[in-house]
């Protein structure tokens, strides 16, 4: 089974008062016509991939995105306009949450496989991550972004590595994934990590 | 590399609430009903429904009534225990009975999970027109992990307040009907479909699903471009063992868009020098966005089991360099089928069917 390195995570929860600044500041200018939520998806996954020192994503890798609202407040903005027969394009296109994968691959310069797949257990969502990484010689970017309630945006960067031979143990607490835990891989019923010393 | 077998399949769209209902149709070549819907600031746009069966009024209760009987058709029972892929783009349909609500995808797995009694993860993929390709893919790479050995993959694209004026608004509708890789090609005709593809790597079955690919290209975020559909071809060819030359029939996308479906030729024409069959379903079935991937196959393998073939009334724009076919290959062992959608995601699968 493949072992994965957690090579760099963006733990944004709750997300930073001044994260809108902040991604502006990496990108040079505010970010146009993307919607709150992608904005916070992709300040968490700028934030990993910097955190690992790089500023794009590897070719070879694959990209799983979450959540489980979505684009709310975009999705709020486009019923209030169809109620209106005023439906704006921009607004409807806010709504997919496709768009955030268009936007990483073009702000990471990287074109590739990006999905957009939900399940209520974090862990499970995992588990399939690892099945969609096996296929990608660079393994994955893996990221949760919600909007409603208290934001957050959270991301891992996960890379295939040998079997560093550290002490396995099964794990049912997606925390974690988020800290402590430095190589993950799918046991056989249940995802295993090996703590950080 | 473990085989996965594309074990059943059901279908319920325009041409009827099965797949029996829609060879029937087709073979009667009797048009299906097409409902034309106004739009503010648009006109009339036509609009392929799936005929009313008596469901109850409301989103819920006839996407109950229909996703309940699509999966039953589909044999879902057989594999509940198993992973269940739900692909939809219509998200918000089941909120607009939550007036106040807001879209909530672990509540929508849950309540469709609990519709089909299913005791296995549910999983719920969203990327417009590749919804329900990429939930094949990402059911077959589950079950090739081994995981488990059953998964059922659920397309649901439902009529909703937003998908119509949403698709008017960005000024992609046909007013009239769908003309893939004509000349006169004037946008997509939309359509509703809940398809039911299931998977196991236990039951044996004709048809074997090989590798995929899934190729996003950010820099076009609202279309296709014709270097990612080569990469697709490319990349689901690679993962699958073969090589252009072994691919007998390709389900494009072709949705009578004037952009998407030059691109879409173009990346074909680079990706295979000698071109295999083309088939188009959206003139049967609309386009069904999310569900498009799931409803194409189920429809296309009942069509290539009955030896039906589509009838295209339009000629091929020459312009494409392409044709779509006038009749089935010979020898039909691979398809590779293909969908292209909003996120400049562009993504296919390979099928296989075993020798008789």
């Amino acid at each position: 089974m493949t072992v994965y390195r957690i090579r760099a995570r963006c733990v944004s929860q709750p997300a930073t008062a001044d994260w809108r600044e902040q991604l502006a500041s990496r990108l040079g200018s505010r970010p146009r016509r993307l919607g709150r939520w992608a904005e916070l998806g992709l300040y968490g996954a700028l934030e990993c991939v910097a955190a690992d020192a790089e500023s794009t994503l590897s070719q070879q890798a694959a990209l799983l995105l979450s959540s489980q609202h979505g684009p709310a407040a975009a999705m709020r903005s486009a019923r209030a306009q169809a109620h209106e027969d005023l439906l704006l394009p921009v607004t409807f296109l806010q709504t997919q949450p496709s768009q955030l994968l268009a936007t990483l691959s073009a702000q990471l310069r990287w074109c590739g496989d990006a999905r957009f797949i939900t399940n209520p257990d974090p862990l499970a969502l995992l588990s399939l991550a690892l099945a969609i990484a096996a296929g990608h010689a660079d393994g994955l970017l893996l990221g949760w972004v919600n909007e409603l309630g208290s934001e957050s945006s959270l991301w891992l960067r996960l890379q295939p590595v040998a079997d560093p031979g550290g002490a396995w143990r099964q794990t049912s607490d997606f925390g974690t994934l988020l800290q402590g835990a430095s190589h993950v891989r799918q046991g056989q019923s249940q995802v295993e990590v090996i703590m950080n010393p | 590399m473990k085989p996965v077998y594309l074990v059943d399949r059901a279908l319920a769209s325009v041409l009827g609430l099965n797949l029996d209902q829609a060879m029937s149709g087709l073979r009667s070549s009797a048009a299906p009903t097409t409902t034309a819907y106004r739009l503010v600031g648009h006109g009339e746009v036509p609009y392929r429904r799936i005929p009313d069966a008596g469901h109850s009024s409301g989103w819920d209760a006839r996407a109950r009534a229909l996703i309940t009987q699509v999966a039953a058709d589909a044999g879902a029972a057989q594999a509940r225990h198993g992973a269940l892929f739900i692909a939809t783009s219509c998200q918000d349909g089941n909120a607009a009975e939550r007036t106040q609500g807001d879209v909530d995808f672990h509540a929508l797995s849950r309540r469709i999970g609990d519709w089909l009694d299913w005791l296995g993860p549910v999983f719920l993929i969203s990327s417009a027109c590749t919804s329900s390709m990429l939930a094949l893919l990402s059911a077959t790479e589950w079950l090739r992990a081994g995981t488990v050995a059953q998964a059922l993959v659920l397309g649901v694209e439902l009529d909703n307040r937003l998908t119509l004026p949403g698709f008017a608004a960005l000024q992609l509708l046909s007013p009239s009907r769908s003309k893939p890789f004509a000349p006169q090609r004037d946008g997509l005709v939309l359509g509703e479909a809940v398809a039911a593809l299931r998977l196991s790597t236990q039951q044996t079955a004709p048809w074997q699903l090989w590798g995929g690919a899934n190729v996003v290209d950010g820099t076009e975020p609202t279309s296709a471009s014709a270097k990612s559909v080569t990469q697709m071809c490319q990349r689901a060819l690679a993962a699958s063992g073969i090589t252009a030359t072994d691919v007998d029939l390709i389900k494009v996308q072709a949705a009578g868009s004037p952009g998407n479906d030059a691109c879409e030729a173009e990346g074909l024409r680079a990706a295979f020098p000698r071109m295999p069959a083309l088939v188009s379903l959206k003139p049967l079935i609309g386009h069904c966005l999310g569900a498009c991937g799931a409803a194409e196959i189920a429809l296309l393998l009942e069509c290539l089991e009955q030896g039906y073939w589509p009838r295209y009334p339009d000629a091929t724009d020459p312009a494409l360099g392409v044709q779509l076919a006038a009749q089935a290959p010979p020898q039909l062992r691979r398809v590779l089928a293909a969908t292209l959608g909003f996120g400049g995601s562009h993504a296919a699968v390979v099928l296989e069917r075993s020798p008789p």
